[in-house]
């Protein structure tokens, strides 16, 4: 029971992030009927122009980071994340999506994820940063941790499962209730419609592709400095949203929230669960639901996930 | 005339014979083969062989991608995993005793099983292809990260050296072996190509839809492709391992998949030898990136995999095809084969009973009834029209009898065989075809190639691996299935036009394409969906024309068609759709003489 707790907790705040990227993904493919693969890249560039601000390419301290100075990190990520996202749709997308073709966008996405990789590696070259914390959570309880009928739980945890679902739900009631939600939706359910009754849908999808990865940037800052963080980071946040999305199918952009909180608690309990004696352990955890997944798409894809037949 | 002199002869008779066969691309390609083979002996500065021989393994592995990304257009973002697969099997079987080329085939056979387990995924739109293969690399590489019992942690797997077909396997060696196999591997690709599983494949790219109409199998034929490139990887996998004399996991990151994308586009995926070039591309901007990182006192060599994406990003920014279909081009000449001009065979009246029979059809797409109680006889040698106002569901019932959809209810029966549960294509085989409401084509193929395509379910021994070994069987059957779609055309009255590329056709004679493609696979029954439709009185009376002659060969035709002029030109009897079910059958002066046609058009209720 205790360990069910710390599992459930821990899992959510890792599944949060994957969420919020997974519903970014499936926000991005309703709108323009592409999957960007540069998504969890460009969220990393924003962690590390944030990282980059606040500390240079020195390993980072505890001690070194400070309000305001943090607040301009910040700042600084979310403008080099939102640019480089716009950026990416109107230089490596959009074309493509004109002309049709297919392997334009999808060579043009993962060549934007693997430059951004490559940049972020030959500048940041150690195996892995300590990313600051700016909110004093080691205060909390015992040296950051709570204990919850006997169970440890991280201070961080419910902070980053709480932000990342206000996140989420904050983004559904911008999408179902605002005049710029609706055209959005107007957009991703006909696009030439939308255009002939005046919607701007360029502006509208350039600002979303840019802005999604901002908000799922600010969730993964937040998860940051509970490990350490390297080249691979976004990488690997991107990818498992990539897989809580794939798991609903790029369906509603909620939906594919809460897929990826059970991807965040599914992997907590792979990691930790004993059942009777039988352990998977750590080393399934990345593995076992990207497999999963695969072999879903694989052997049971959805009506619309398959080519045009007569 | 003595020994020497008759050799000589020979020597030139047979060149010249080669000379006459070959094309000038042919020449090129021998010539840099040849050039290639002799570069580990030229010693040139720079140039390691070692390195250069695990270029020529990834050549391999572009060279195959080449088929999956060119004719069959599926973006693969997974082709290094299935080498990691390749290299990991078999390193683990050298390590355990095995000599080296078992173990290779180990490994490539366990890469082809990955790439059929894998293989639901081709069945997907292009995006979601793109999405699964790169999970599939990931996969890979984290699996190879988490689990350093298989992958030798940090270190890797160091490998016992072994020989390689009974040589030492110097680097050289595995130089000209990667060679030999990549050369052999595009002779394979380009056979391919030209022959039946390239064009069906091509076919589904351009126009999926219309293909699988045809009776094209889709996810046998991508299959085919993605697993055939799955196997070769993992044959240069397992063979490049040996070479490194280690098994790194780090060398099977992601990145591996996308740079051999990045050759096969960089190169031009519509060219044989592109991925090959292109691979030779990315190793002479490494080779060039090494100096200048000296020069500028940078670490170029973290950026190679920046370098090379952005170059990437280039040749398609300017919609560029790659660098070889650029090149070649410039060679391209117009030699069109000579064709005999066909003659349809001569009429075949059957006896008029009935061949199709279709009983009791219902169809409803979420509670709207669309066809309900449909029930009809063809017969061969007689030409049907269905009509009926918009919404009547002529189209619905089209799509049940050729198989488009499932029926709800009902039994469709050919020649006395139950078809009802059959998918298209095995209808198209058994005979039921079908054209398309839409002019829909494929682009890029002549019209002679597009009624090839039509041929699909006609092909016996037109398989993947018949095809890429050039058997005798595979290209008679080649020559055959030319013979009957010139037939095709013929019939239609298109003979002149079988070279000419389907962009450059009249609509009018698209119409008369699709009606031969349809025609190519040997009907018994054809449903012609709204042919004429935005017809003009020629093109009419080309359509009437041809549909005439198919009915005289012994076909049952079924038209669905607004065109009442067509209808009245054509039809022995027609059948009124109101509402899903028919409410009037007769031949065309009984029908426009009983006024259930106007009831059906304009209704009863608002009269």
């Amino acid at each position: 029971m205790t360990i069910a707790l710390q599992v459930i907790v821990s899992g959510l705040a890792a599944g949060g992030v994957y969420g919020l990227f997974a519903a970014g993904y499936s926000l991005i493919y309703r709108l323009t009927g592409i999957i960007h693969f540069a998504f969890g890249d460009l969220v990393g560039l924003g962690i590390f122009a944030t990282l980059f601000v606040l500390a240079g390419t020195s390993p980072v301290s505890q001690s070194g980071a400070h309000e305001p100075r943090f607040l301009l990190a910040i700042v600084v990520g979310l403008v080099v994340c939102v640019l480089a996202g716009g950026a990416t749709y109107v230089g490596l997308v959009q074309p493509y999506l004109s002309r049709g073709s297919t392997i334009g966008w999808v060579a043009g996405t993962a060549a934007v994820a693997f430059a951004i990789r490559a940049v972020i590696g030959a500048v940041f070259q150690r195996s892995s940063y300590v990313f600051p914390d700016p909110l004093p959570f080691h205060r909390v309880g015992t040296a950051g941790y709570i204990h919850l009928g006997g169970a440890q739980v991280q201070a961080r945890a419910f902070f980053v499962a709480g932000l990342a679902i206000a996140i989420a739900l904050g983004s559904a009631w911008f999408l179902e209730h605002t005049r710029h939600g609706r055209a959005l939706r107007a957009v991703a359910d006909d696009q030439e419609g939308a255009r002939v009754v005046g919607v701007p849908v360029e502006l509208l999808v350039t600002l979303a592709f840019a802005l999604v990865g901002a908000l799922a940037m600010l969730a993964a800052v937040a998860a940051a400095p509970g490990e350490a963080v390297n080249a691979n980071t976004g990488t690997l946040l991107g990818l498992k949203g990539l897989v809580a999305a794939l798991a609903v199918r790029f369906g509603p952009p909620l939906w594919a929230f809460a897929a990826g909180l059970v991807l965040g608690v599914v992997e907590a309990a792979i990691a930790n669960v004993h059942l009777g004696g039988w352990q998977l352990g750590p080393s399934y955890r990345e593995v076992l639901p990207v497999a999963f997944v695969l072999l879903l798409i694989s052997l049971r894809p959805s009506p619309e996930a398959l080519e045009e037949r007569e | 005339m003595s020994v020497l002199a008759q050799t000589g002869v020979e020597l030139r008779r047979a060149a010249g014979e080669a000379r006459a066969r070959w094309s000038t691309k042919a020449w090129l390609a021998f010539g840099a083969l040849v050039v290639a083979a002799a570069v580990p002996f030229l010693s040139l500065p720079g140039v390691h062989i070692d390195s250069l021989a695990d270029t020529a393994y990834l050549g391999l592995a572009a060279t195959a991608l080449g088929l999956t990304v060119g004719p069959a257009g599926l973006p693969s973002l997974g082709t290094g995993a299935f080498m990691a697969i390749g290299a990991f099997t078999s390193a683990l079987l050298v390590r355990s005793g095995w000599p080296l080329e078992p173990a290779v085939l180990a490994g490539t056979a366990a890469a082809l099983g990955a790439g059929v387990l894998c293989g639901g995924v081709v069945r997907l739109r292009r995006a979601f292809i793109a999405v699964s293969t790169w999970l599939l690399a990931w996969l890979v590489w984290l699996y190879l990260l988490a689990f350093p019992s298989v992958s030798g942690a940090s270190q890797g797997l160091i490998l016992p050296p072994r020989s390689l077909l009974g040589l030492d396997a110097t680097p050289t060696v595995h130089f000209e072996v990667a060679l030999a196999l990549t050369a052999l591997t595009a002779l394979a690709v380009a056979a391919v190509r030209r022959g039946a599983p390239g064009l069906e494949l091509s076919a589904l790219r351009q126009a999926p839809a219309l293909a699988t109409s045809l009776g094209v199998r889709l996810a046998w034929r991508r299959l085919g492709a993605f697993s055939a490139t799955a196997a070769i990887a993992g044959l240069a996998g397992g063979l490049s391992v040996q070479l490194q004399a280690v098994a790194d996991p780090v060398s099977y990151d992601p990145f591996l998949s996308f740079k051999l994308l990045v050759a096969v586009l960089l190169g031009g995926a519509a060219a044989t030898l592109g991925p090959a070039a292109g691979v030779i591309l990315l190793g002479l901007l490494s080779l060039a990136s090494g100096p200048l990182a000296r020069a500028l006192q940078l670490p170029l060599e973290r950026f190679d995999a920046a370098v090379g994406a952005l170059l990437l990003v280039f040749v398609l920014a300017f919609g560029g095809q790659g660098v070889l279909p650029w090149a070649l081009r410039r060679l391209r000449r117009e030699d069109l084969p000579e064709r005999r001009p066909a003659t349809p065979h001569p009429a075949a009246p059957g006896p008029s009973e009935p061949v199709l029979r279709a009983n009791g059809l219902r169809k409803t797409y979420g509670g709207v009834i669309a066809v309900d109680e449909f029930s009809l006889e063809l017969r061969r040698g007689e030409t049907t029209a269905l009509i009926g106002p918009n919404g009547s569901g002529k189209t619905t019932a089209l799509r049940l009898i050729a198989g488009a959809e499932p029926a709800d209810a009902g039994a469709i029966s050919l020649d006395g065989t139950e078809v009802t549960a059959l998918p298209t294509s095995d209808r198209v085989r058994l005979g039921i075809a079908r054209t398309l409401q839409n002019t829909a084509s494929f682009p890029e193929l002549t019209a002679l190639e597009d009624v090839l395509v039509g041929r699909a379910v006609r092909r016996h021994h037109g398989g993947l691996l018949r095809t890429a070994l050039s058997t005798p069987n595979a290209r008679r059957e080649q020559q055959a299935s030319e013979t009957a779609a010139l037939e095709a055309l013929a019939l239609v009255g298109l003979a002149e036009v079988a070279d000419v590329p389907t962009p450059e056709l009249t609509s009018s004679q698209r119409r008369l394409v699709a009606l031969a493609a349809a025609l190519a696979s040997e009907p018994q029954v054809l449903l012609v969906d709204e042919l004429a439709a935005g017809a003009g009185a020629d093109e009419l009376e080309a359509v009437a024309g041809a549909i005439e002659r198919i009915r005289e060969r012994g076909v049952a035709v079924l038209v669905v068609e607004h065109n009442l002029r067509l209808v009245r030109r054509v039809a022995d009897r027609v059948l009124v759709l109101g509402a899903g079910t028919i409410v009037a059958e007769g031949s065309v002066a009984e029908v426009a003489a009983s006024g259930v046609v106007q009831q059906a058009y304009l209704g009863t209720a608002r009269l």
